[in-house]
């Protein structure tokens, strides 16, 4: 099947071996990648299954690690196939590569140099393809692209023992813990066979071995941090646009829209006020209660809805002050619906473009002012129209065991004086 | 004779808007529109009166408090934002301004609030009379025993009707008539709290408004 659709299949890079069909060049595998691709795109490269591959470089591995050793130098030299160069290629094209290519064989030489006294050759043949592997790993790490650093840090991540997310349980810490022990009296062990007796000589290699990996982490640190605010760096720039992104689109659904709909309307005059004002009391929640942490159903929410519905229905400024907050119930929702009545009788007949509301809650009793400086009137005298100000109000509030005060001087504007006990 | 009165705002249109809305009642000496050039030419200038942004790059209207009010105490600051937020208003306070105001106030309220912070007292908005009366009230906040010097720490009955009158929207005149008390002793009430404000070094004060905030 694979071989009638060969040219469809050459004019991009696959992202999967197709069986039975080779295809050049050698490229690092993206997708279908574990660790470095490398067996992925030989699979494509060579058109048999990632599988086979992987088994082979294992077994080759065992034969004196060479394995390992061929998968370094192809991770290292071959690039990725959605990049344009190889890790080496980045290595040595780096600004201060001289720098970094006397440092780097620097630190070769002195390893092998710390090696050969410890008694490598004692190690055996393993011992050599394994530290050039790990050198050889360095330069990965030092050379990767961002993308493949990102691939590799979820890897470690999602990886048992080693990763992040796992080290959170109790059960990874054992684990972790049990592997390190094995780890250390092995290494001891080494240690201890190479110089015959727990003696002299193991505490000189011991110390050995710390200097060598003081060494090495003196080396490598600057790289390491390096690389760890590279990852953060492209993490946080990401997060800077994705929430640049929700500015704008938030920006573009409000205000955009709001100031469209201000030129449409730029001879009424009500209109671009109330537009604006709502505008500005949307943005201003947006940007001072992120989330709408100020929760519904308590009494500072229903005096914000209050605020919107007098202004937005009566072309009127509302100056909204509030100390303290409670749970919303029947009481404050009376409360409430005696503070609109107000409100509206303020906005709609004082004249006064400003309408002062003042709430407190203390701790017996909630205390609410709603206060114009409009035309006034004389409560004595209440016409028949604003019959509102003795049912709505004052009874709502009298049925509850509270107190409604109505203060009104012609001329100078009304106050309403609302007092409810929090509980009967 | 009329107050000398410097604008500092990041914002052309704000400073063109307030310019005009000021003209013939005061005497601009200047404007600046950032915190370094505003630091210089205040200290310069000598203005009676800075209306001040809260919001600005470099450390806002709090950073030009710090750069003036030492060298220059006569200076008087007040301070004028769109922003609401309790953390901005109390830093500014705290800073050393006379006062705030919302850039909404109309023009012949700023004028108001203008004379008043020349002549030394200080201005509260309905909203900061709020904030005042929240950070101060002892329901529902833990205070411990050594952190509070009682003078400063508490406001008095007084005190606290007189900015309840604020939040409920009365001028000063207002509540002079109302407490039949003279509107130099609302004044010297206001500067009260006002010093209190100030001067409190009970830590809640700045925690209250970011709890405030997370509420």
């Amino acid at each position: 099947m694979g071989q009638l659709h060969r040219s469809d299949v050459s004019t991009e890079t696959p992202t999967r071996a197709t069986i039975g069909v080779p295809i050049r060049p050698l490229m690092r595998g993206v997708d279908n990648a574990i660790l470095g691709g490398v067996c992925g795109g030989l699979a494509i490269r060579l058109g048999v299954r990632e599988r086979v591959v992987r088994i082979v470089f294992c077994l080759l591995a065992l034969v004196s690690g060479v394995g390992l050793l061929l998968y370094m130098l192809l991770w290292l030299g071959v690039r990725r196939s959605d990049e344009s160069r190889s890790i080496a290629q980045r290595l040595v094209g780096r600004r201060n590569k001289v720098f970094n290519v006397v440092i780097g064989v620097a630190a070769i030489v002195a390893i092998f140099i710390v090696l050969n006294r410890l008694g490598m050759p004692d190690l055996g043949i393993y011992a050599w393809p394994f530290f050039l592997t790990v050198i050889g790993a360095v330069g990965v790490w030092r050379g990767a692209s961002p993308e493949e650093l990102t691939h590799l840090h979820d890897l470690a991540k999602s990886a048992p023992i080693i990763g992040v997310a796992a080290s959170r349980t109790r059960w990874s810490f054992w684990l972790r813990l049990a592997l390190g022990v094995i780890f250390i009296v092995f290494g001891l062990k080494i240690l201890h066979h190479l110089s015959g007796s727990f003696g002299k000589d193991t505490t000189a290699a011991l110390f050995g071995t710390l200097i060598l990996i003081g060494g090495a982490l003196i080396l490598l640190a600057p790289w390491w941090l390096a690389t760890l605010n590279d990852l953060t760096g492209e993490r946080r720039q990401r997060v800077r646009m994705e929430e640049r992104a929700d500015v704008a689109a938030h920006l573009h659904d409000s205000v955009l829209q709001t100031l469209t709909l201000i030129e449409r309307s730029a001879g009424d005059e009500g209109a671009v006020k109330r537009l604006a004002r709502t505008q500005e009391r949307e943005l201003r929640e947006w940007l001072f209660n992120p989330e709408g942490s100020v929760d519904s159903g308590t009494f500072l929410s229903d005096l914000r809805s209050l605020e919107n519905e007098i202004e937005n229905d009566y072309g009127v400024r509302v100056d909204l002050v509030v100390v303290g907050d409670c749970e919303s119930n029947e009481r404050v929702a009376a409360l409430v619906a005696a503070g609109r009545e107000a409100a509206i009788n303020a906005a709609r007949w004082s004249g006064s473009d400003l309408v002062s509301i003042y709430a407190e809650v203390e701790q017996s009793t909630i205390n609410l002012f709603v206060r114009d400086q409009g035309s006034g009137f004389d409560p004595e005298q209440v016409v028949s129209d604003r019959q509102g100000i003795a049912l709505s109000i004052r009874q709502r509030i009298a049925q509850r065991g509270g107190e409604a005060l109505i203060k009104s001087t012609i001329g100078e504007g009304t106050e309403v004086q609302l007092t409810l006990p929090r509980s009967t | 004779m009329q107050p000398r009165v410097f604008l500092v705002d990041d914002h052309e249109l704000i400073r063109k808007g307030i310019r005009s809305e000021l003209l013939g009642s005061v005497d601009v000496v200047g404007e600046a529109d950032e915190v370094d050039a505003a630091i210089e030419i205040i200290l310069e200038r000598r203005p009676d009166v800075v209306l001040l942004d809260v919001h600005m790059p470099n450390g806002g209207g709090v950073a030009v408090l710090k750069g003036v009010v030492d060298t220059a105490p006569e200076v008087r600051f007040l301070a004028l934002s769109v922003s609401d937020a309790a953390e901005d208003v109390i830093s500014v306070i705290r800073a050393g301004a006379r006062g705030y105001v919302t850039k909404n106030i109309s023009g012949p309220e700023l004028l108001d609030a203008i004379y008043r912070v020349a002549a030394g007292d200080a201005v509260f908005s309905p909203r900061l009379a709020g904030f005042v009366l929240d950070a101060f009230s002892l329901e529902g906040r833990h205070l411990e025993a050594g952190d509070i010097d009682p003078d400063l720490d508490l406001l008095t009955p007084r005190e606290r009707q007189v900015l309840r009158l604020i939040a409920r929207g009365y001028s000063y005149r207002d509540i002079a008539t109302e407490l039949s008390i003279s509107v130099k002793t609302v004044e010297s009430h206001v500067s009260s709290v006002l010093r209190k404000l100030q001067l409190s070094n009970r830590h809640q004060l700045s925690n209250w408004a970011s709890q405030r905030h997370l509420n």
